[in-house]
């Protein structure tokens, strides 16, 4: 299965390397020791020496010896507890998930009970009670008080995954309840299974610690936990007898870090998409689940994302897009021409004075398979008060194209060359926005450029209402405005995107789609920037309500005269609404030009091409 | 308000499910424990501790449902049985002389940790790719010590060697306490290495759960949004992206209370600090039984407690659990 | 004329329940989905269910394919009512009706390789025959997918978005059906894309005389792929009629304010 066989990761080999040697510890250590454990000597309390290598203990029994064969009893009761607590975990959190209904409900209050109830406590009393206390019995024990953490996790991510296409495409197939069960639904959560098997086996050593440093542990055997209990009895540390109580609490910690940079590891091994270095597509449900696990369990320490990646989402998108997909409509379509062919510019479309000048304009992103060119040698200018529609279809470049000119773009993409011309008033001089510090940057955003996001859901904040979202713009940007100034422009903003002002005090949720994304349109607005960069802003609206924003749009730019940047993949729309067009593909600019002559005329065979699979989709051209 | 009325539901529920785990335990454990335990104490302890002991399991021939009736109306009237340890005082008065240091050690000090580690967590999930993230491994191997051995580590080197703190106590012996400075002074001495024993111990779970979660947080569209307002790095850090991603963290805080007292009450033990963990450790030393079920009891019902409140705070931070539905 | 009905659905209707349904307080309600829905595929014609996000067409689809119980109507095929959520009854049924979803994406399991899918697929429904490699690679020259070779081994995130909605449809025919139901087949992938695949399944109902069911949003694509459309707001039907009849010709309201909503560059023409 696995193409790369040796951990790439240093933290995963760090890991790997410290397990391995308190496993080889166990296993060989008591061979080693030339002592019993238990067997006391004459030399009382002695510091390291040839003779005890780790010193005696207060009876004069040999530390290593009671230390080697501590790891024998720890990692036993690690494994056997983690073992039996996984296996109530995934048949609780599975078959919950699963089957849902009374068995689900059951399962959960089930789970509930045992999350809530502390541990400790419980398996004092319950190890109390046992009447004969041995390792398999004190490892059982703690497996019935640690299961419930997982199974919660397990059973959030089945009811996740219970709900994905795939599970009901195979239901559809015809498979068997029970080949989805294992075939489908528990494979992919295999990574949480490992991890939370890692997680277990830390807590049972834990426990087994605490326990048997309670006096509690198992009666025939000596591990760690006893020893810190005896050292603890007798007072070690007063004596400074550091050898004798420092070695088993450092073993347990480098043991439980161990496995946590092990656990760095899992989700890598586990999951094929992450193995070739690609970023899933919908990564919006993949980030959610693996919310879920961080939520859902305390002990999930697990670094599920990866680190930048946050930032990464354009460069998903680009770097599979441009690295193997765009081959796809070229390969299999009218032929070679699309690559060859010149670039129909038609520069400066629209009469007028430019308000961003885009020139030249080359970002990259490095990936796996090389370095991506996202944008190649872009020059698009945008006039005041223009539309200027940006077509193309998914990994174009037209994304970061405009994440350029916000200067949202995130590492590891770069402008390589090329400049964005910001023209504040006619006759001055322009400013670069690429080049702008922080503060002015901070001070140019919004006021001049503000953004449109394509999702409305996601783009504003769910924990904020609506006014705060206003008035966080206006507090930064208009600092001498009033409380009573800022709620009144807000109002306003809301009643000129055509929703009730009351609805200023509402949080996201309470507003369907179409509400936000006028809300988010208000917001863009409110310090009547010069720019507004519209990401896709009707893609995820039903038809009928598109229609009513982009009317809304339209009448909003008649009346505050801003300009547009408008991208989406529906070329159609871009050559009813915009002043202009540009084509993207593959990173370069194919086709600019007036809306009306590339309607009438489109002088790339790509543009053609894209008309003609619209009009053999039924679209009225 | 019907998210938490379904949340109080369930807390009853659990409690009743401690109440009744705590009944059943000695009853269903192999091999008849409690005429073994009543055997084992013999002999070693009062005649009249074991007939306390006797009576406390309401060891009568009575049917179980009878005994459990019982059981349930003493546990109404605050009747938990006499301790052996401390015979003839009555369970509840022990585990109320021991709750009030547990709740200012263990209760303060778990909320300090739980604020100092999540502010870490949203520190480096800002900074991530960059050295900060160096911290992880170190982190991973703080979240993993065991807190009584942090303890036996710190009381060695600052109260034993360094003399910098009282080596056990919650205040100097002899002292009466009293709302006087003097000893007000004492126990907040007394109490500081154990405080800060469990804050390292428990912060590095917060900071790692809370970095987590701020990462996926940071790639939501309106962190974004928040920056392309130009807003201030510390608004785009604090309001939009932590105010989200401390949600799951304050169900992390719920679930993993009961871990964090749990490892707590043994740094008890190691101060000597009369606190429940270290009333739980003189239980288990003399099989004191009644004691160590109280003990269970009322811990389990101070997690339910603090699991309420965490749900209360986040209704407040989370408006969607607001919603009249 | 309604002889030659494979698949017919007949006034169906399905509720779901919303609220938890525990608790004093958690009453539970029913949202109706799909109000009393009719519709009849035949062999080697198109249906198309149009409609937006909510009316109802998706779970018309699951419906059909017995995904999900009915809350009150009857699904016939071949004249005979059929009920099979499961066992081996809901296997057989599937030997006939396929069904194809809408996100490429997420339709195929991230940690299977495309043989395992169509060998599943292939196996269940007994269309293995002496060599499944053998089976698998001929779906996948059926779909296009050539060299087929180059497919077999591959994992879902090794292929781009048209090329898994492919493998999909290739899943779909391992059953040989008669019945395919698509569900959105088209509506996340690009426009040029769009457009191969709905070549793909023309071709596809030709060969093989498939009745198709075609969900969309989309009135142009079920205009210029379909021999019937039925429009869909709020859980019911509103308008019904053949393809071009219905679009060249609206009635209901509804249906005229979806086709005026559509974008059009003509308008801007003086």
């Amino acid at each position: 299965m696995s193409r790369r066989l040796i951990p790439a990761s240093g933290k995963v080999r760090a890991g790997l390397i410290i397990v391995a040697f308190f496993l080889l510890l166990a296993a060989f250590g008591p061979m080693v020791a030339q002592h019993s454990p238990t067997a006391s000597g004459p030399h009382l309390l002695q510091p390291p020496s040839a003779e005890h290598w780790m010193g005696t203990t207060q009876l004069g029994q040999d530390v290593f010896a009671q230390f080697a064969h501590g790891a024998r009893i720890s990692l036993a009761v690690g494994l056997i507890a983690a073992v039996v607590a996984k296996i109530i975990s995934i048949l609780v959190g599975v078959i919950g998930g699963y089957f849902r209904g009374l068995t689900d409900e059951a399962l959960y209050i089930l789970t509930a009970v045992f999350l809530v109830i502390p541990a400790m406590p419980l398996l004092i009393v319950l190890t109390g009670y046992l009447p004969s206390r041995g390792v398999e019995s004190v490892a059982v024990v703690i497996a019935i008080t640690s299961w419930a953490g997982s199974a919660r996790v397990l059973r959030a991510q089945t009811l996740s995954l219970r709900r994905r296409d795939f599970v009901e495409a195979a239901r559809a197939t015809g498979e068997s309840r029970w080949r989805i069960i294992t075939s489908e639904i528990m494979p992919n959560e295999l990574p949480l299974i490992a991890s939370g098997f890692l997680f277990s086996v830390i807590a049972a050593i834990l426990a087994e610690a605490g326990l048997s440093f309670l006096g509690l542990g198992s009666l025939t055997t000596t591990s760690w936990g006893s020893m810190l209990y005896f050292a603890q009895s007798s007072q070690a540390f007063l004596f400074g007898a550091w050898w004798w109580f420092v070695p088993p609490g450092l073993a347990i910690a480098l043991i439980g870090a161990g496995l946590a940079l092990i656990n760095f590891g899992v989700d890598e091994y586990a999951n094929p998409r992450l193995r070739t270095g690609k970023k899933r597509r919908d990564r919006s449900k993949g980030r959610r689940a693996q919310a879920l696990t961080v939520a859902g369990s305390g002990l999930a320490a697990a670094e599920t994302v990866p680190a930048g990646s946050g930032s990464a989402e354009e460069v998903a998108g680009a770097s599979t897009s441009a690295g193997g997909r765009i081959g796809e409509s070229a390969l299999t379509d009218s032929g070679d021409d699309l690559d060859t062919a010149p670039a129909a510019i038609r520069h400066n479309p629209v009469a007028g004075e430019p308000v961003i000048e885009v020139r030249d304009l080359n970002v990259e992103y490095p990936t796996e398979h090389g370095v991506v060119h996202a944008v190649q040698d872009v020059s698009v200018t945008l006039h005041r008060g223009e539309i200027l529609g940006l077509a193309g279809e998914s990994g174009s470049g037209k994304s970061t194209l405009t994440n350029t000119i916000t200067r949202l773009l995130r590492s590891p993409a770069r402008v390589t060359g090329g400049s964005v011309l910001y023209h504040r008033h006619a006759g001055r001089e322009p400013i670069d926005v690429l080049t702008l510090s922080a503060p002015a940057l901070r001070a140019f955003r919004w006021a001049e450029i503000s953004v449109v996001f394509q999702s409305a859901m996601n783009a504003l904040n769910p924990v904020l209402t609506v006014y705060a979202q206003f008035d966080d713009v206006l507090r930064v940007h208009r600092p001498r405005m009033s409380a009573r100034e800022r709620m009144a422009l807000a109002r306003t903003m809301l009643e000129k995107v055509g929703i009730d002002p009351d609805r200023v005090r509402s949080y996201p949720h309470e507003l369907s789609g179409g509400m936000k994304q006028r809300v988010a349109i208000a917001i863009a607005l409110v310090l009547d920037p010069d720019i507004i960069i519209m990401d896709e802003p009707t893609t995820a609206l039903d038809l009928l309500v598109q229609r009513e924003v982009l009317d809304q749009i339209m009448s909003l730019r008649d009346e505050f005269g801003f300009a547009i940047i408008f991208t989406t993949h529906d070329l159609a729309l871009l050559l009813e609404i915009a002043d202009s067009v540009a084509v993207m593909r593959s990173g370069r600019l194919v086709e600019y030009g007036p809306a009306l002559d590339v309607y009438r005329a489109p002088g790339h065979p790509y543009t053609r091409m894209l008309l003609q699979s619209l009009a053999d989709l039924g679209a009225k051209l | 308000m019907r998210y938490l009325l379904r949340k109080l539901v369930l807390y009853a529920f659990i409690a009743w499910a401690a109440v009744t785990m705590n009944f059943l335990i000695p009853r269903l454990m192999p091999g008849d424990p409690v005429t073994l335990l009543v055997d084992r104490v013999q002999g070693q302890v009062d005649p009249a501790a074991v007939e306390a002991l006797r009576e406390a399991f309401g060891l009568s021939d009575a049917n179980i449902l009878r005994q459990y009736i019982d059981y349930l109306g003493s546990l109404f009237s605050g009747d938990l049985g006499l301790s052996i340890t401390f015979y003839p005082v009555p369970v509840a008065d022990v585990v109320s002389g021991a709750m009030p240091w547990t709740i200012g050690l263990i209760g303060v000090t778990t909320v300090i940790g739980f604020v100092i580690g999540t502010g870490l967590g949203v520190l480096l999930a800002w900074r991530r790719g960059s050295w900060t993230d160096g911290f992880l491994p170190g982190l991973t191997f703080l979240n993993a010590i065991p807190y009584f051995w942090m303890a036996l580590v710190l009381v060695m080197i600052f109260a034993v060697n360094l003399g910098w703190f009282p080596v056990s106590g919650a205040h100097t012996p002899g002292l009466r306490p009293g709302w006087n400075g003097e000893f007000i002074t004492s126990v907040l001495w007394h109490a500081l290495l154990p405080a800060i024993t469990i804050v390292l111990a428990s912060f590095a779970n917060w900071v790692i759960g809370m970095r987590n979660m701020m990462v996926t947080v940071l790639g939501e569209d309106y962190v974004t949004m928040a920056e392309a307002k130009g807003l201030p790095e510390r608004t785009v850090m604090v309001r939009y992206a932590a105010r989200n991603a401390i949600l799951p963290s304050i169900t992390g805080f719920a679930l993993s209370l009961g871990t964090v007292v749990g490892g707590s009450m043994l740094t008890e033990v190691i101060f000597n600090y009369p606190g429940v963990g270290y009333t739980l450790f003189q239980a288990v030393k003399n099989q004191d039984f009644p004691l160590m079920q109280g003990m269970f009891l009322y811990i389990s019902v101070a997690v339910i407690i603090a699991n309420l409140i965490a749900d209360v705070v986040y209704v407040f931070l989370d408006p969607r659990t607001r919603q009249e539905a | 004329m309604n002889d030659d009905v494979i698949l017919e659905a007949r006034n169906l209707v399905k509720e779901f329940r919303t609220g938890t349904g525990v608790g004093p307080r958690g009453a539970a309600r029913t949202f109706r989905a799909v109000d009393d829905v009719s519709l009849e595929l035949r062999p080697g014609k198109v249906t198309a269910l149009v409609g937006q996000s909510g009316s109802g067409k998706s779970t018309v689809a699951r419906l059909m394919a017995q995904l999900y119980p009915l809350t009150s109507g009857e699904i016939r095929l071949d004249g005979q009512p059929t009920a099979a959520t499961r066992g081996r009854a809901f296997t057989r049924y599937c030997g006939s009706v396929q069904m194809i979803l809408q996100d490429p994406f997420s339709s195929l399991n991230p940690l299977h390789r495309v043989s395992h899918v169509l060998g599943r697929a292939l196996r269940i429904h007994g269309n293995a025959g002496a060599d499944v490699t053998e089976a698998s690679l001929r779906l996948l020259e059926r779909v296009n997918l050539t060299p087929p070779e180059r497919y077999l081994d591959r994992f879902p995130h090794e292929l781009s978005g048209g090329e898994r909605q492919r493998v999909s449809f290739a899943r779909a025919l391992a059953a040989t059906p008669r019945v395919l139901l698509a569900d959105e087949p088209v509506s996340m992938l690009d426009v040029t894309i769009r457009k191969e695949m709905l070549d793909l399944l023309d071709r596809l109902r030709r060969e093989s005389q498939l009745a198709v069911l075609y969900i969309t949003h989309d009135l142009g694509s079920a205009e210029a792929y379909s021999d019937e459309t039925l429009v869909m707001y709020r859980g019911k039907v509103v308008e019904r009629g053949s393809s071009r009849a219905l679009i060249s010709d609206p009635q209901h309201e509804y249906t005229q304010r979806l086709l005026a909503a559509a974008p059009d560059p003509r308008r801007r023409l003086p």
